[in-house]
């Protein structure tokens, strides 16, 4: 028992911080809601529940779910500081998150057949991808969406998740990927299993840009290109995967008017800043006005800038909670990677190594993705930012992931 | 391990991009960011504007020239003297922006410093309305009232200056506009259209060639190259590499020195001056008094210019009777006479002399400052002799006031229109009083009026001089 009143110590930081902000909110937003009250409760009161179980079950490392959680409950705040409707959809979502989170944890944890998983995971992320060209509906210049039961749906979030695995299982196991040898024109003709590992790869990414989610697809490659390094695979490998990265950038920005656009704006979003560079310059006025301490909460107008729930989320951060704030949360996913590594770099597990080692690459640069993104730091791709944006389908996947990685921190142990 | 050697790897590469963001984000909130949000693109800014009581704008006497107060719940900018100020504070309006002292100023009016900005939470927080800073101008309503109506309506400019502190006490320019925000929109398109350009602050912005009154110049430096005594041959016409320089009608005045010949504005003498002088000393000359470089003041102010790469001797005796290529501004041309009137010393002209928060607090108070040393004291006193007769003796008789030493000098300055159509010159006048004690320095320019600088600038400047020396 004094093992945990003695690290129960940061979860007080985080109910500190939503009991604050949701004051705040509930004073400031005339007539007083008590809703306000209400989703304050349920946020800290699903953290602690949940971190508690995880101390005292012993469910792994201890600080992966807090971190989350304070990045989930700054998310919260601001999006229900932005729209309450959309606030309390938030929570919702977190709700069930963090329940597919214990989930994803003891699923992963009960069963040890998943490194023999691989077909099916491409088969699903095929299935998937092609049931999205086929219903997908155009929603924000992606068509990336299905719509089942009135729910917006975003398969590709989970095909994150299933292509982490997909990387891991052929690290894993290489050899599953051999297939026999073709004879064509009595010639036999024999692939190696790295090259059908590679083509898979591609086939992801290529559907990635079918459906113009260039962010994710830059997300895909350079994951798949650090697992390349990290198990060496050889300079050959890496140089031609480098080159066909490269030359597909240049065939992009040559003729996809779409990636173009972004790196004209990219380059000078002046130009055009009534119309294509209007989102980006509307986010640095945000970030800009918050000056280093913040506007405070509820008195800036992040509102100006579109998509400010999901994309551009950390310029209303960053207005509202100054600088600051806006690095306090670029240090929090810092601590989440770096516990993330912790993790990959402890475990023998080779299978456990590299799911780690996978869904920590994912959440380092996809939050780089977009953060240097809306900051104007990188050219613009649209993706989200994990356990903040609004949005159920990356909410979900995030925790997913997040259960995915507690279930191997148990086995580092 | 060799696999966990190559993720230390990947953990530093993203630790490097994670730095550089917090980098990034420091250095643009350190130095990119204030050019970014001031763009017109960024609603934040007519968000303040909305919540803030615009700053009022007074006279040196407290007379309220500008001010702003809630019809409606909304935020009406009025001009109680309609198009007086027009030229000097400007429009503030919310469909064609800011011009003059309430663009260059709005930061103040609106209280948008650092410190207002923490202490101003306290009203965000209530919803009360922030009230900007005030400005207080050098400028004298009166003053002022009568130059406007001294102009009469003719286009032209006049400016008075205080050569002491170089305080500008009036600013007038006409064409004019009446800046009050219905007017403004009932009259932009025809304004913007129009030929007369009345968007054009001449006192400040117009630029003409200083024609006669540019002798003063010549006259410091040919006392300085010790010309005050030697006598010239006035024979009301010269020719220097075959161009003539006559006198205005001709008139000889046979064997006069430096200080009839500028009494009378002799073109034949100045002529000669001003090749003996040289390209060196013409040039130095400009030099010394600001032409060609910025002077800095309060609304935006063109740069007099001197556009010679190299010198004829043509060009050295046009310069001398200042008909060159050169260009004036009529605030420059009363800073010089104002300079002359202070001992030599061109002072900074000032027209924004403080600026209080509304309970009163100053937050800055511009003292006055030296800009050129134009000439030796000296050369100055010598310089106002000469002046001075000018106004008792020669052209510049309309401008004598009874009781009050006036120095002086006239001008009749040619244009695009010389040598096409008569009677289209500008005329300008330039005068301080009194002569032993300089309290105004004035500049009159009258835009193609056909007359001479003596017979209808010098009265303006003559009753101008008298209302203030008299007060």
């Amino acid at each position: 028992m004094r093992s945990i009143s003695k690290s129960f110590k940061p979860i007080y930081g985080i109910l500190l911080v939503n009991l604050i902000g949701f004051v705040l909110l509930y004073f400031y937003k005339k007539p007083f809601e008590k809703i306000t009250i209400y989703i304050g409760l349920t946020t800290m009161v699903l953290t602690s529940a949940i971190y508690l179980f995880i101390l005292i079950k012993k469910l792994g490392d201890e600080y992966l779910f807090l971190i989350v959680s304070m990045l989930a409950s700054i998310g919260i705040i601001m999006i229900y500081r932005l729209d309450r409707e959309l606030g309390i959809k938030q929570v919702i979502w977190f709700t069930g998150g963090t329940v597919l989170f214990l989930i994803s944890y003891f699923v992963f944890s009960r069963w040890n057949l998943w490194s023999r998983l691989i077909y099916l995971y491409a088969g699903t992320s095929l299935v998937l991808f092609l049931l999205t060209l086929i219903f997908g509906s155009d929603i924000k210049g992606a068509n990336n969406w299905i719509v089942v039961a009135g729910f917006n749906f975003q398969p590709s979030e989970i095909i994150k998740v299933l292509y982490v695995m997909f990387i891991a299982s052929y690290f894993t196991t290489p050899e599953k990927l051999n297939i026999p040898e073709i004879t064509l024109l009595e010639r036999k003709i024999s692939v190696h299993n790295r090259g059908v590992f590679i083509a898979c790869v591609y086939m992801f990414i290529g559907f990635l840009i079918l459906q113009r989610e260039w962010g994710s697809a830059l997300l895909f490659f350079i994951v798949f290109y650090l697992f390349l390094y990290i198990y060496g695979t050889g300079l050959k490998t890496l140089l031609f995967n480098g080159a066909m990265a490269f030359m597909g950038g240049s065939l992009g920005y040559l003729f996809l008017y779409h990636i173009k656009v972004r790196i004209d704006i990219w380059l000078d979003p002046w130009k055009d800043v009534s119309n294509k560079g209007y989102q980006i310059a509307q986010s640095l006025f945000a970030i800009g006005a918050g000056g280093f301490f913040g506007t405070g909460l509820g008195l800036g107008r992040p509102d100006f800038i579109p998509e400010v729930h999901t994309d551009f989320i950390f310029s209303a951060i960053c207005e509202e909670m100054g600088i600051f704030g806006g690095i306090a949360v670029i240090l929090l996913y810092f601590l989440l990677i770096y516990r993330g590594f912790k993790i990959a770099l402890s475990i023998r597990e080779p299978f456990g190594k590299s799911v780690a080692l996978g869904l920590t690459l994912m959440f380092g640069f996809q939050t780089f993705i977009i953060l240097g993104g809306v900051t104007k730091l990188t050219p613009l791709t649209g993706i989200t930012l994990p356990f903040i944006s609004y949005g159920g389908s990356s909410l979900v996947s995030s925790f997913i992931s997040l259960g995915i990685l507690q279930a191997v921190s148990k086995k580092a142990l | 391990m060799n696999i966990n050697r190559k993720i230390v790897h990947a953990l530093i590469v993203i630790s490097i991009l994670f730095l550089s963001l917090i980098i990034y984000l420091t250095y643009f909130e350190l130095f990119t960011k204030d050019k970014v949000i001031a763009s017109s693109y960024n609603r934040r800014q007519f968000e303040t504007e909305e919540k803030t009581l615009r700053g009022s704008i007074q006279d040196r006497n407290g007379t309220v020239l500008a001010s702003s107060a809630l019809e409606k719940e909304q935020q009406v900018r009025k001009y109680p003297y309609g198009p007086l100020y027009s030229h000097v504070i400007g429009y503030n309006s919310k469909i064609y922006g800011k011009s003059l002292l309430e663009a260059k100023y709005n930061d103040f009016l609106l209280g948008l410093n650092q410190i207002s900005m923490v202490f101003g939470l306290r009203d965000k927080l209530s919803g009360n309305m922030k009230t900007g800073n005030n400005l207080q101008l050098t400028l004298d309503h009166k003053l002022q009232d009568k130059a406007s109506k001294l102009l009469a309506g003719r286009k032209g400019a006049i400016v008075a200056i205080q050569p002491k502190t170089g305080e500008i006490l009036a600013m007038v320019s006409e064409p004019d506009f009446d800046p009050n925000d219905q007017k403004l929109v009932k009259n932009w398109g025809k304004m913007v259209e129009s030929k007369d350009a009345p968007f054009l602050s001449r006192a400040a912005q117009g630029l003409y060639n200083p024609g006669s009154t540019f002798k003063i110049l010549i006259s410091a430096a040919a006392v300085e190259k010790g010309m005050a005594d030697r006598l010239f041959e006035d024979k009301g016409i010269t020719v220097i590499d075959g161009k003539k320089f006559s006198n205005f009608n001709g008139e000889a005045h046979g064997k006069i020195n430096l200080k009839t010949a500028l009494a009378f504005s002799s073109n034949t003498v100045f002529s000669q001056v001003g090749v003996e002088l040289g390209e060196g000393t013409l040039r130095d000359m400009a030099g010394r008094v600001g032409i060609g470089k910025d002077i800095g003041f309060d609304i935006p102010v063109s740069e007099s210019i001197f556009p010679y790469s190299s010198m004829s001797k043509t060009d050295m005796a046009s310069v001398g009777i200042g008909q060159g290529k050169m260009m004036v501004t009529p605030l420059h041309m009363a800073m010089i006479a104002a300079g002359v009137a202070n001992e030599g010393q061109m002072m900074k002209p000032i027209l924004v002399s403080k600026i209080t928060t509304n309970d009163g607090r100053t937050i800055r108070n511009q003292k006055p400052s030296e800009l050129y040393n134009m000439m030796s004291k000296e050369t100055a006193a010598a310089v106002k002799e000469m002046m001075q007769e000018v106004v008792e003796k020669g052209t510049g008789r309309n401008a004598a006031i009874k009781g009050v030493k006036v120095a002086g000098k006239t001008g009749t300055a040619e244009n695009e229109f010389t040598g096409r159509e008569k009677n289209r010159e500008h005329a300008w006048f330039v005068a301080f009083a009194p002569a032993d004690k300089p309290q105004i320095a004035v500049a009159v320019v009258l835009e193609y009026s056909g007359s001479t600088g003596g017979s209808i600038a010098a009265p303006i400047a003559r009753d101008l001089i008298a209302a203030w020396v008299k007060q």
